[in-house]
């Protein structure tokens, strides 16, 4: 069973002296793998210039801008038209809590997933908050664990929109007690390293429908492999298991890899910034439905 | 020490050469004998006076102030000045079977370390099938996420190399560092052959020594190989920091020798994954990029956001196959002092060959035992920080105070992987001409090598940077800490 979604984003930009040369980039186009399929994409920019696109080393779309005429505001949206393919509940027979520790600790797999196992800036945990960290039991099964890690999470962070910004590592989000999806998931990925369990950041698109946290703004998950089973999506800041009302823009690993619009740009003086994102999903042709 | 009074010399400066023969001399032999590839030399030098010297010297001085030929040091003592490479008259001379040798190990051990640097940013078997430690390699601050995948033209990363060398005592070369990041020094290299011939071009004459002044058109006919397919006449730029820059002499020295822009960051821009040239006649196309920029600052938008130097998006044309980078980004993985301790066996794992040149051998202080054997015996080895370059924060151990060697414990302690120790390697010594004394007395001296790596194409400068340890009984080389160099003359069959 498939889902259609019209996917929006839209930020508006106000300098306060003139910007004279530029250059952008925005990762905020949905992705294409076995999940979801991108079928229509449109960009809009209110400067002069034309867009180009570039794949960056996780193989994502980067859309970048370069303009050498003076403004002090400027406009850029992308509309999308995203097709999720149905995820059936999970229903795969876990590996034995002995062979799951043995894949977890090979060299091999320790090496392939070297990225999402590293402690960035984002995720590092400093020692005087070592308390904050769970462990899995041994006999526990990977996935057990990370549910229970999501809910962890979820329970033990305030949602706040205010007291963070994208510079929030996850010992400051421990300090604060309180963050945003990006601040939960860094927390999340923090621990899971500590693990030993290869994580990645995830940012994307979430569906409104559900009055979930996270909507009218781009949201940011985590993705966890599992031995013998892969890939899987965790939302802490919902204390969800993504689903099909998740859109992948990108992952990367952390929120450096991911961050959907940034620039070089020449001017001076302060800037303000203003963005919105919309999901909606579109109701479905007649005899797509099985 | 052993004198040795058998030379037969007229000249005053060479009568009383205090030969040591606990040392390897590339002049003399252990009789006090000159070596056959040098006679000609010291016929001509006994023909000479120590007036007559020190007039060849302060023409051979002028000869460099005349080229322009200076570099600056990063000290806080001496900001900004500009001083010019001392330069020593009597050349290192190498015969022509020792050389092909030499030559054979350098193309070796570079073409295996760029087919390492491939690896580990893709496949990354050689870190699976346990031959070198995936750590060490995931712990370097120059190995990057932006290499990821990434396949440049040709499959070269490391387009140059410096390989550094010094001959031991046993009479055999030893490789002391791999350069695959930004090697300097060539522009030297060109200016002291420049000087030799026009301060001795009678000794020139007598032997048939092998050219390095075309070393400029090697290079740009290997950037030329490299370039992106799209490229009909390729577009080759020298991308420099600018003036300020202590190697700024050589990056205009290299462009002017080749006849291609020298240019700075602000120079360039990107567009559509196009990399351009600002000219007065609009926007150029840049195909090939030899940056002298560290990676950290060739790109704001994915190193450090604070770089001025860089160019915004230029990763972006690379990763794009738009634009060439010479070196690659993220080459000095495996130009860390630890992973060199891994090279004979980098060697074996891609080539299946023998390593041609030796390995010092080296300690890695993350290791438990070499840890504790180098806390034991720090008397009798030299102890380098991995990831620095230019002999900056070293310690030797024979020549450092008790208090010294305590500080050194105390931050080898706290950073374990980031310090190896070696042991003190007896650098050979050559016949150098001492200014305050007006004498020839043997200095320590070790070679640094220019190796190129093309689409197809392998390349060694016939000769290289013989730097000298001016400071009696001194083992340190490098520009920076009080070094001078010799003209390098590898002799043809």
């Amino acid at each position: 069973m498939t889902a259609e979604y019209l996917i929006e984003y839209y930020t508006r930009n106000v300098y306060e002296s003139p910007v004279t040369e530029a250059l952008f980039e925005f990762i905020v186009t949905p992705a294409s793998d076995s999940a979801q399929q991108l079928k229509e994409i449109k960009y809009g920019c209110s400067l002069p210039g034309q867009l180009f696109h570039h794949t960056n080393p996780f193989g994502f779309v980067a859309t970048n801008l370069r303009t050498i005429k003076p403004f002090t505001e400027f406009e850029f949206s992308m509309i999308a038209r995203v097709e999720k393919t149905y995820i059936a509940p999970k229903t795969y027979q876990p590996l034995s809590p002995e062979e799951e520790l043995f894949l977890l600790a090979s060299r091999v797999f320790i090496i392939d997933h070297y990225h999402f196992l590293e402690f960035t800036k984002y995720t590092t945990i400093i020692d005087e908050h070592a308390n904050w960290i769970v462990y899995k039991q041994r006999r526990q099964p990977v996935f057990d664990f990370l549910q229970e890690l999501n809910q962890y999470i979820y329970s033990r962070l305030e949602f706040d929109p205010e007291p963070t910004n994208v510079h929030t590592t996850a010992s400051e989000v421990i300090n604060l007690g309180k963050g945003v999806c990006q601040d939960y998931t860094h927390l999340f990925l923090a621990i899971a390293r500590k693990n030993r369990i290869p994580c990645r950041y995830v940012s994307g698109y979430l569906n409104q429908g559900g009055n979930l946290t996270g909507a009218a703004v781009m949201h940011a998950w985590a993705e966890a492999f599992i031995p013998g089973l892969g890939w899987c999506g965790f939302d802490p800041t919902n204390n969800l298991l993504v689903d099909n009302n998740y859109i992948k823009a990108a992952y990367g690993t952390d929120y450096s890899d991911c961050s959907p619009m940034k620039g070089v740009l020449k001017t001076t003086g302060n800037h303000h910034t203003d963005y919105q994102v919309k999901v909606t999903q579109q109701a479905t042709e007649p005899g797509s439905q099985q | 020490m052993t004198q040795s009074t058998q030379h037969q010399f007229t000249s005053d400066v060479l009568t009383n050469y205090p030969l040591n023969l606990a040392l390897l001399d590339e002049v003399f032999n252990k009789e006090g004998k000159v070596n056959t590839h040098y006679t000609k030399v010291l016929d001509q030098f006994s023909c000479y006076s120590v007036e007559d010297f020190k007039e060849l010297n302060e023409h051979a001085k002028l000869s460099f102030f005349n080229q322009g030929v200076t570099f600056a040091v990063y000290s806080d003592k001496s900001k900004g000045v500009e001083r010019i490479f001392p330069f020593d008259l009597f050349p290192r001379i190498i015969p022509a079977a020792e050389w092909q040798r030499l030559e054979e190990g350098i193309i070796q051990r570079n073409m295996a370390i760029n087919w390492f640097i491939h690896d580990i940013y893709h496949e990354k078997l050689i870190l699976k099938d346990g031959v070198v430690p995936a750590e060490l390699i995931f712990s370097s601050k120059h190995y990057t996420k932006a290499m990821l995948g990434m396949k440049p033209v040709g499959n070269i990363y490391n387009h140059i190399s410096g390989t550094d060398l010094i001959k031991h005592s046993d009479g055999q070369y030893y490789v002391l560092e791999d350069n695959v990041r930004t090697p300097s020094g060539v522009s030297y290299v060109l200016s002291n052959r420049e000087a030799m011939k026009k301060t001795l071009s009678g000794l020139f004459r007598k032997y048939n020594i092998r050219s390095v002044q075309d070393y400029p058109q090697h290079l740009l006919s290997m950037m030329q190989s490299v370039a992106p397919e799209s490229a009909d006449n390729p577009n080759c730029v020298v991308l420099t920091p600018g003036m300020y820059n202590s190697a700024y002499y050589e990056h205009s020295f290299l462009a002017h020798n080749m006849g291609i822009p020298l240019v700075e960051g602000r120079d360039l821009f990107v567009d559509k994954n196009f990399v351009y040239m600002k000219t007065i006649y609009g926007p150029k196309r840049v195909d090939v990029i030899y940056r002298r920029i560290d990676d950290d600052f060739i790109d704001p938008l994915v190193f450090r956001p604070d770089s001025v130097l860089g160019i915004p998006g230029i990763m972006a044309a690379y990763r794009e196959g738009n634009v060439t980078l010479i070196n690659a980004p993220g080459t000095g993985a495996a130009d860390d002092k630890a992973v060199y301790s891994y090279v004979p066996a980098i060697i074996k794992y891609y080539l299946n060959e023998e390593p041609i040149l030796n390995n010092v051998h080296t300690y890695r202080c993350e290791l438990e035992t070499d840890y504790k054997y180098v806390m034991e015996h720090m008397e009798e080895l030299v102890i380098k920080p991995v990831d620095e370059s230019g002999g900056y924060g070293i310690l030797i151990g024979s020549r450092s105070t008790k208090e010294e060697r305590d500080e050194f414990k105390r931050i080898i302690t706290a950073n374990r992987r980031k310090y190896i120790a070696q042991p003190v390697m007896s650098l050979s010594v050559h016949a150098t001409f001492i200014e305050e004394e007006n004498v020839f007395e043997p200095r320590h001296i070790d070679l640094r090598t220019y190796a190129l790596l093309g689409k197809d194409k392998q390349f060694v400068l016939k000769g290289g940077l013989s730097r000298v340890a001016l400071r009696k009984g001194s083992l340190i080389v490098n520009s920076s800490q009080g070094g001078g160099s010799k003209d390098t003359w590898v002799l043809e069959e």
